[in-house]
């Protein structure tokens, strides 16, 4: 299978890396995930370089701007433009969130929360069906952090989530540090949310750092992921018991690359300490 | 519509990210649920989660403001010492204006609601231009790629036509805008023609043209190069040839085409 080329943990093609990147072949990072809007109809040095890495390395694709959870009408030229971006990488599948991102043609920019209630999820297992129908490779949704609940909720975020996944039948790409940080916020155990989940449906996973401001943790991709979180994401992998690629991704005070990359073989280090049991021959593998 | 509820709650979040009011919701969140109409549930749910919903007003508008901060710093500077660069940036963020799901697209989405509004121009004639002027690299960096033109050569003839790259603009404005900085940002009212491309590695280069190369490069698009020499009195045919080699050397033109008889 196409996906059995991704494993371990990868890292985000970041523009202030391209040159570095597309200059080094034996840099160790098994795959690349890309956001596909900052490609798509760009131009210029940088594009030129981040083309050169795409069409060298493995790469999984991750959006950020289509609001499946909206009500506009989805961007045709985009789609066609997206699903010639996705087979001409080889990504085995594509992710978005599970969120709005616009509202009346107005695009806000920032993964905003759907309400939980049954009709949100009707309305978002519509939309994701729809969507995946517009795509040449699996759709996965990914949870997002929220800070606040859009409206008076009728069920809490987990069963939001695995309704919504079961209903549109897509897979999941789980952020763990999103997990950590909605617990953080809301005042549960990350463990036990994820115990309630359809882990058979994890396809991806995202991992990251986060900050605190005031009495509130924000996602802010921006610091290195403490130890907390690093040890969910393996509690989580020895639960699945199978090695799907773990993306660290990192958005903001990128370090230089040399320090993600030792950031990355730190969380390489976690994934293959906790997967190696599993996977040696006699081990116990599941989900 | 069973939508309608979650439809209202996304407009309600829209109007807490974008709307101005700043006071209004600091003191109630639940005034941009009412604003849509929604119930006493509703307003009160956004009420209750007021240190959650004043995060999402900070986090939206942050990575709506934050590209143009960035993108336009000397305009910024201009508006600032006038006390008028939030008041523009909320007239933009009111208009809705933002309609591209690409995040590069918010600059060129605020260029555009300058131009079609003429906000601040009465005061500021040169305003506009000024917003062109700091943006102009960075389309030009950014222009989407394409094949490059079909049948080009490269050495000039008296009877061809000079045909861009695609990325390549000839700009003219009625003030030295490329010239101001965050520290001056009044600029200089005298006329300025300015040639931004991109050079072989991709990268933008900008020149300043005097105004008859700025025309020479416009008029040879449409009619051959010696007429347009001599329409435009330049002091002979060999020299003009040698500047228009250089800039196809420097990646301005895409090569020179001969239209058929």
């Amino acid at each position: 299978m196409a996906q059995d080329r991704f494993t371990g943990v990868g890292l985000g093609l970041r523009r202030p890396h391209l040159e570095a990147v597309a200059g080094l072949e034996a840099h160790g990072v098994p795959f690349w995930e890309t956001c596909p809007e900052n490609v798509i109809g760009d131009g210029g040095r940088h594009h030129r370089m981040a083309c050169a890495v795409l069409d060298r390395d493995p790469v999984l694709t991750h959006g950020l701007a289509i609001s499946v959870g909206g009500f506009d009408p989805w961007d045709g030229e985009y789609l066609r433009d997206l699903g010639r971006f996705l087979i001409r990488t080889g990504t085995p599948w594509h992710s978005e969130h599970l969120c709005f991102t616009g509202v009346d043609g107005s695009c806000l920019h920032e993964l905003l929360p759907l309400p939980f209630t049954r009709e949100a999820a009707r309305h978002a297992i519509a939309r994701a069906k729809d969507l995946q129908t517009r795509l040449p490779v699996p759709l996965l949704l990914e949870n997002i952090t929220y800070y606040a609940e859009l409206g008076p909720s009728e069920m809490d975020e987990a069963d939001f989530i695995a309704g919504v996944l079961e209903g549109a039948d897509v897979g999941w790409l789980l952020d763990v540090n999103n997990v950590y940080v909605n617990g953080l916020n809301f005042g549960f155990d990350p463990k036990a949310w994820l115990s309630r989940m359809p882990l058979d449906r994890v396809a991806q996973i995202h991992i990251a750092g986060h900050k605190r401001f005031g009495d509130i943790t924000v996602d802010t991709h921006g610091a290195e992921v403490i130890d907390p979180v690093i040890e969910l994401m393996q509690w989580t992998l020895a639960r699945l018991g199978r090695p799907v690629p773990v993306l660290l991704e990192r958005d903001n005070h990128i370090p230089d690359l040399d320090a993600l990359l030792a950031e990355r073989a730190r969380l390489q280090h976690a994934y293959d300490a906790v997967l190696a049991p599993v996977l040696a021959p006699g081990g116990v593998g599941h989900g | 519509m069973a939508e309608s509820r979650t439809l209202g709650l996304q407009r309600a979040m829209a109007s807490l990210v974008l709307d101005g009011d700043e006071a209004v919701f600091e003191s109630d969140p639940g005034e941009a649920a009412r604003r849509q109409g929604l119930g006493d549930a509703e307003q009160r749910s956004f009420r209750d989660q007021g240190p959650g919903m004043r995060t999402y007003r900070e986090l939206a508008r942050m990575s709506l403001i934050e590209p143009l901060e960035t993108l336009f710093p000397v305009l910024k500077a201009l508006l600032d010492a006038a006390g008028a660069w939030d008041g523009c940036i909320q007239a933009f963020l009111d208009a809705r204006a933002i309609r591209s799901s690409h995040y590069r697209d918010i600059g060129p989405a605020f260029l555009g609601w300058l131009a079609a509004t003429g906000w601040g121009q009465d005061r500021w004639p040169f305003l506009l231009e000024l917003a062109h002027a700091e943006i102009l690299e960075v389309l030009v960096a950014r222009f989407p790629d394409a094949d490059p033109p079909g049948e080009v050569h490269a050495d000039p003839g008296p009877q061809d036509r000079v045909v861009l790259d695609p990325a390549t603009q000839v700009v003219t404005y009625t003030h030295a805008v490329h010239r101001v900085r965050e520290q001056a940002p009044v600029p200089e009212a005298r006329p300025t023609h300015l040639l931004a491309f991109r050079d072989g590695e991709g990268e933008a280069r900008l020149l300043e043209l005097t105004p008859a190369t700025a025309a020479l490069l416009v008029q040879a698009q449409t009619r051959p190069l010696a007429e347009t020499v001599a329409a435009l009195g330049l002091p002979g045919l060999t020299p003009a040839m040698n500047l228009l080699r250089d800039l196809h050397r420097d990646g301005a033109i895409a090569g020179f085409h001969r239209p058929l008889a």
